[in-house]
């Protein structure tokens, strides 16, 4: 595991530096991904195993993650399409 | 130890190691991650029961009378008693739970179908105990329960010359202890430290070196005792929540 493993006393708590993520799932090929909610975790395999811990009640055929930042924006709520 | 008392060590540890995860679910660091407890207990309960379900096929009958005295669980000190700390949980999530994994794969790579077939499921869900158990090792634990959690997964492997080097040798197992520990050590990325077991002091049935055994709560809770304080033909004479 690297450099890391050992620490001083108490924890670290995740949101210190940690970053959204949208999680998507489908439960059927002929379904697009649609967005089923979101984790905030400070990177990818914490993301994964929150997002299966979170959104796993239902029988999805896929999940997928995505950093809320490496989403591109076109327009938001209250702005209008160019 | 037969392989059966090999898998019956794994059911108790996986049992407990499910408790202990749950016990978790409203005190770790992130809403997540108690969430994440929550589900990584569920998992390992149900392979726990799924584990169980294997003795009777590999002629293991050392469960079925377990009434009296907590110290007939196989479970490693570990879970002996809850966690007081975010560490402990976090060193037995990335070491012991891992080390579990390693010899679910031993199994599952194993000449022995029940356990061939039956176990493969585990895997893929335990991907995600991993991921879990890494990436909070990598910010960094305490480094007593971390010395503590390699120290009980090398001793769960077992000595150079036991016997899950004779399961390794007839094919049950498709690794042995040197593998395991090899298994462990890759997927953490590390090195296991330098440690100096006894094995004279090794109880090759529980797989431990150190005495002890589970708290009277969490015995009580296994052999349904807890439950029955709710229970309203139980609860005669005592004062039960809402009565």
């Amino acid at each position: 595991m690297g450099s890391g493993g050992v620490s001083g006393p108490g924890f670290n708590r995740v949101h210190g530096r940690a970053r959204e993520y949208e999680v998507f799932a489908r439960k059927a090929r002929v379904e697009p991904l649609r967005l089923v909610g979101s984790v905030v975790a400070p990177d990818d395999d914490l993301a994964m195993a929150y997002a299966r811990a979170t959104y796993d009640e239902e029988r999805w055929i896929e999940m997928a993650i995505v950093p809320r930042e490496a989403m591109v924006t076109l327009w938001a709520p209250g702005e209008e399409a160019e | 130890m037969s392989l059966g008392g090999l898998i019956l060590s794994l059911a108790d540890n996986k049992q407990l190691l499910g408790l202990r995860y749950a016990e978790w679910a409203t005190r770790a660091p992130s809403l997540e991650a108690d969430i994440a407890a929550a589900a990584m207990g569920l998992d390992d309960l149900g392979h726990s029961r799924v584990l169980y379900g294997c003795l009777e096929p590999l002629g293991e009958a050392g469960h079925l009378a377990r009434e009296a005295d907590p110290g007939d669980y196989l479970n490693l000190p570990y879970f002996d008693e809850p966690w007081s700390s975010w560490d402990q949980f976090v060193a037995a999530n990335a070491v012991l739970d891992t080390a579990f994994t390693v010899m679910i794969q031993a199994c599952v790579e194993g000449n022995v179908e029940v356990l061939r077939s039956r176990l493969r499921k585990m895997l893929s869900e335990e991907r995600y105990h991993f991921l879990h158990g890494r990436s909070w090792f990598r910010a960094g634990i305490e480094e007593g329960p971390l010395m503590e959690a390699w120290r009980q997964a090398l001793e769960w492997f077992g000595p150079p010359d036991g016997e899950v080097v004779e399961l390794y040798r007839r094919g049950a197992l498709a690794l042995g202890p040197a593998e395991l520990r090899a298994g462990l050590e890759q997927r953490l990325e590390t090195r296991a430290p330098d440690l100096d077991i006894d094995w004279a002091t090794w109880d090759p049935r529980r797989r431990r070196s150190r005495p002890g055994r589970i708290d009277a709560r969490t015995f009580d809770m296994l052999r349904g005792l807890e439950e029955r304080r709710y229970h309203p033909s139980g609860a005669r004479g005592q004062a039960g929540p809402g009565r």
